[in-house]
């Protein structure tokens, strides 16, 4: 490939930030769904302004240009998968301002999630999306994804978070979008097209997040039932008793057995499904919370009901929830995490149909989520390796989609289309709608040069 | 000294391609980018474990050759672990860079400090330029200064000092310590001086393996010879290397208990010979690598700075199984030293968040690593920690009260 552009990205970026080396550029070409596109070059920026000039290089010469945070996630949107540039945004990291009086933060795109609550810790303030991915994840990428986290039921999903942008279009323009006002209704709701968008609209630089404050008070309570539908129907009596809580993680059997297998913690391998409800807020309403969020688990028959009285055994009993990802994973070599989505009350007739399916395909699915919204994390546990099995997990992924979508639900709640998804695109969507969104990514980016290939299918095929 | 010639050994398969299974297992979800010290500082995403473990797939489908840009990578690491601590997936993240360092070594693609360092060690038994007489010049400060009278033909206890400790003048308050706390208990104990060699260590870490049947052959049998029931360790990386490397190396049976010096010195508190007194100041503690997540020790030299009367202790944010590299862990330092010294500024400014005065380590690497990164941050912002190590803590407890009584 003739590379003629390079001379000119050194001169945007400086040489050191212009990645051209073979094995540097592999280092480039992943992300969390653990498929790989080699960029023709990885490109560390700094700012917007270096980011416009390299956008509009990029139209002169017709190279697509992806956008990449930290590659952690789990549908492609970060992977180069026409070539181009890979667009490395994680140097712009830096907190550019703290209003706690508006209870907003102001931050570069490339900067860890958790970084930002830890910015505004010492104030008492939060930023409530938590991504499983947190840790290592970039705003940037959240917003991209518009991810979602354990807390969606009580504190919604980082859409929720997001006052105004900053973005580089993929024609080139600097702009800002939304209001750092609580109400703003001025235009199009841009900021809400931008949040989800993949990196196919623009190229996030800035934000201006909401902050909430520290709750003073949490009750963390783990239950055990025979069960998911006792586990399920607990899950709706909570919310009907008018209790929203921060967290209801939901535990299937094969994912209890398996984190058993990996911490051997004395969990009961007989038992059909763990929930892990944290309630919180001020002081006294968390303890007439919790005291009910007790009482209806006694009521759907729960097996076991353990409330956490001090930090330490809130952390025991989070020990299970946060190993069941990292326990399923060790029985086999691949782990393909879904986020099959659907409403509260269709919750069991997915996990039953995935149960089903499981059983079908003779594929060992562990299933684990968030309850309180619907999300589900059916997790396939398979070697890719194996084509007969690759062939198997693709049917698995396709009857879960078919079923999620036959309740109502929806492909992905958190993860995204990326590639992974996009050829079941159909499967949730009218052809007008997905031609509206063919339009509106063709009016912001004629030219097709800013993460191409995501959230498109062949509709006819 | 001229480093030995380099040879050039050619090999049909590298040792990489038998682990191709483990390396499938990495999902390059990301969470290492969270821990590892290499990237937090450069945010090099081909220095991340999950980077390394691409090149190396990539090596083990014959995709990649391994380069000097990739030998490059491999070597700048701390070996602190922590990645492979909180890898969701259990990649043996340890074992993979271990073999492509062993794989680099038969390429002949390695730093060439390692060619230096393993003269020195061949020809010294020793990591310094200084030949292995020298073993017992820190004995000479002590007020029995005569090296002869710290080394017995038999003895129940055999303590080896390390190389460091032997040779670098400001690491001499560790040994001098130890022996003055083993008198002090009465302990029946010899050094091994010129008898003993390199643990290997440093060869084992940059990925030559041949060589460290030697060291753990002559190092077994010269402490067999004393008779020992027990060895004592103050270095984590010699005693990590004994008590976990010397077995796959050595044919005959280990008969002797091994300890690392917080070990023995809880237990000789446990068993009162040694009495500790009051000291006072607000203490931490940092866990090394090699004692702490690489050998399991976090609760030995906690209880023994909490058997002092009169501190307080508090613990690092991040500590035992989370603990932060210091930076000087691996050979880092000689490959690349601005980045193990912006590691240690970070570790630095983990300290100074705690409020201690002090800060205790049990590794004389991690103690100059954090100290000179102390003395910096004592320039720049005039806050001042003092650094020790845990022996030197415990000698001035056990002297406490005494210039004044």
């Amino acid at each position: 490939m003739d590379k003629k552009y390079i001379p000119e990205l050194e001169k945007i970026v400086g040489p050191e930030n212009v990645i051209t080396s073979f094995e540097e550029r592999l280092t480039y070409s992943y992300d969390s769904t653990r498929l790989e596109y080699l960029p023709d070059v990885a490109v560390k920026v700094r700012d917007a302004q270096q980011i416009s000039s390299i956008i509009k290089l990029a139209n002169d010469y017709n190279i697509p240009v992806t956008p990449r945070g930290a590659a952690t996630g789990l549908s492609g949107g970060c992977l180069a998968v026409k070539g181009g540039i890979s667009l490395v945004m994680v140097e712009m990291n830096k907190v550019l301002d703290i209003n706690p009086i508006d209870l907003l933060i102001t931050v570069e795109a490339g900067i860890v999630t958790e970084k930002v609550s830890k910015a505004v810790e010492h104030l008492k303030l939060f930023y409530p999306p938590d991504p499983g991915s947190m840790k290592s994840s970039t705003i940037g990428g959240n917003i991209a994804e518009n991810a979602g986290g354990l807390r969606g039921l009580k504190y919604g999903v980082t859409k929720d978070y997001i006052n105004s942008i900053e973005v580089v279009l993929p024609t080139g323009e600097i702009v800002n979008m939304g209001s750092n006002t609580v109400k703003a209704v001025t235009g199009y709701n841009l900021v809400d097209l931008m949040c989800g968008s993949e990196g196919t609209l623009g190229i996030i630089t800035k934000a201006t997040l909401g902050l909430l404050p520290v709750p003073a008070d949490k009750v963390s309570i783990l239950a055990f039932f025979k069960d998911m539908t006792d586990a399920a129907k607990t899950v709706r009596d909570i919310v009907a008793e008018g209790v929203i809580t921060a967290t209801l993680e939901i535990v299937d059997k094969v994912t209890i057995n398996a984190i058993e297998d990996f911490l051997k913690i004395g969990l009961d391998r007989t038992v059909g499904a763990m929930l892990l409800i944290e309630v919180d807020g001020q002081k006294g309403a968390v303890e007439i919370e919790a005291d009910i969020v007790m009482k209806v688990c006694s009521a759907n028959n729960a097996l076991l009901v353990r409330r956490a009285k001090n930090d330490k055994e809130r952390d025991e009993l989070w020990a299970a929830r946060r190993a069941a990802l990292s326990s399923l994973s060790r029985i086999k070599p691949s782990t393909i995490l879904e986020d099959a989505t659907v409403q509260r009350s269709k919750m069991v007739e997915l996990i039953n149909a995935v149960n089903e399916i499981a059983k079908k395909y003779n594929m060992l699915i562990g299933t684990f989520g968030h309850a309180g919204d619907g999300n589900l994390h059916p997790t396939i546990l398979t070697d890719l390796r194996i084509p007969e099995e690759a062939e198997k997990t693709e049917k698995v992924i396709e009857e879960i989609f078919n079923a999620t979508i036959a309740l109502g639900g929806t492909l992905s709640g958190e993860h995204g289309i990326g590639i992974t998804k996009a050829r079941y695109l159909k499967l949730e969507l009218s052809k007008p709608v997905y031609d509206l969104m063919k339009k509106i990514k063709n009016s912001f980016d004629p030219d097709n040069i800013l993460n191409p290939g995501k959230m498109e299918c062949n509709w006819d095929f | 000294m001229e480093p030995e010639a380099k040879v050039k050994i050619k090999k049909e398969k590298f040792e990489i391609l038998k682990k191709a299974d483990d390396l499938f297992v990495c999902s390059r979800c990301g969470t290492c980018l969270a821990y590892c010290p290499i990237y937090k500082q450069t945010l090099d995403e081909s220095l991340t474990p999950r980077g390394k473990m691409s090149l190396l797939e990539a090596i083990s489908k014959g995709k990649l050759e391994y380069t000097d840009r990739i030998s490059e990578k491999f070597y700048t690491c701390t070996s602190c672990n922590l990645c492979k601590e909180e890898c969701p997936s259990g990649v043996k993240i340890d074992e993979m860079i271990e073999t492509a360092k062993s794989d680099l070594i038969d390429v002949n693609k390695y730093p060439e400090v390692i060619d230096i360092l393993k003269d020195r060690i061949k020809k010294a038994y020793n990591i310094t330029f200084d030949s292995n007489i020298g073993r017992l010049d820190w004995v000479k400060a002590l007020p029995e200064g005569d090296p002869r009278k710290y080394v017995k033909e038999k003895a129940d206890v055999v303590y080896f000092v390390g190389c460091v400790s032997s040779f670098s003048p400001r690491s001499f308050g560790i040994p001098r310590s130890i022996v003055q706390e083993l008198d002090s208990a009465k302990v029946d104990y010899t050094l091994l001086g010129e008898d003993e060699w390199c643990c290997g260590f440093p060869l084992l870490n940059s990925g030559i393996k041949d060589a460290a049947s030697d060291m753990a052959k002559h190092n077994i049998e010269a402490v067999k010879s004393k008779k020992a029931k027990l060895l004592v360790l103050s270095c984590p990386s010699c005693y990590h290397t004994w008590k976990h490397e010397y077995p796959k190396y050595y044919d005959g049976e280990i008969n002797f208990e091994i300890l690392h010096i917080s070990e023995y010195l809880l237990r000789l508190v446990k068993e009162k010979k040694i009495r500790l007194k009051p000291l006072s100041g607000k203490i931490t503690y940092h866990d090394p690598c090699d004692l702490g997540r690489n050998s399991g020790v976090y609760e030995q030299p906690r209880d023994v700075i909490k058997s002092i009367p009169g501190i307080e202790y508090v613990d690092l944010e991040a500590n035992r199984e989370l603990s932060n590299c210091c930076g000087g862990g691996g050979n880092l330092e000689s490959v690349n030293q601005a980045l193990a010294s912006k590691i240690a500024l970070s570790k630095a400014d983990e300290i100074i968040k705690t409020g201690a005065d002090i800060v205790v380590t049990s590794c004389q690497q991690c103690n100059r690593t954090i100290d000179a990164a102390m003395k910096k941050k004592k320039k720049e912002s005039n806050v001042k920690v003092k650094v020790i190590d845990l022996p030197e803590l415990v000698l001035q407890s056990i002297n406490s009260g005494k210039e004044n009584s």
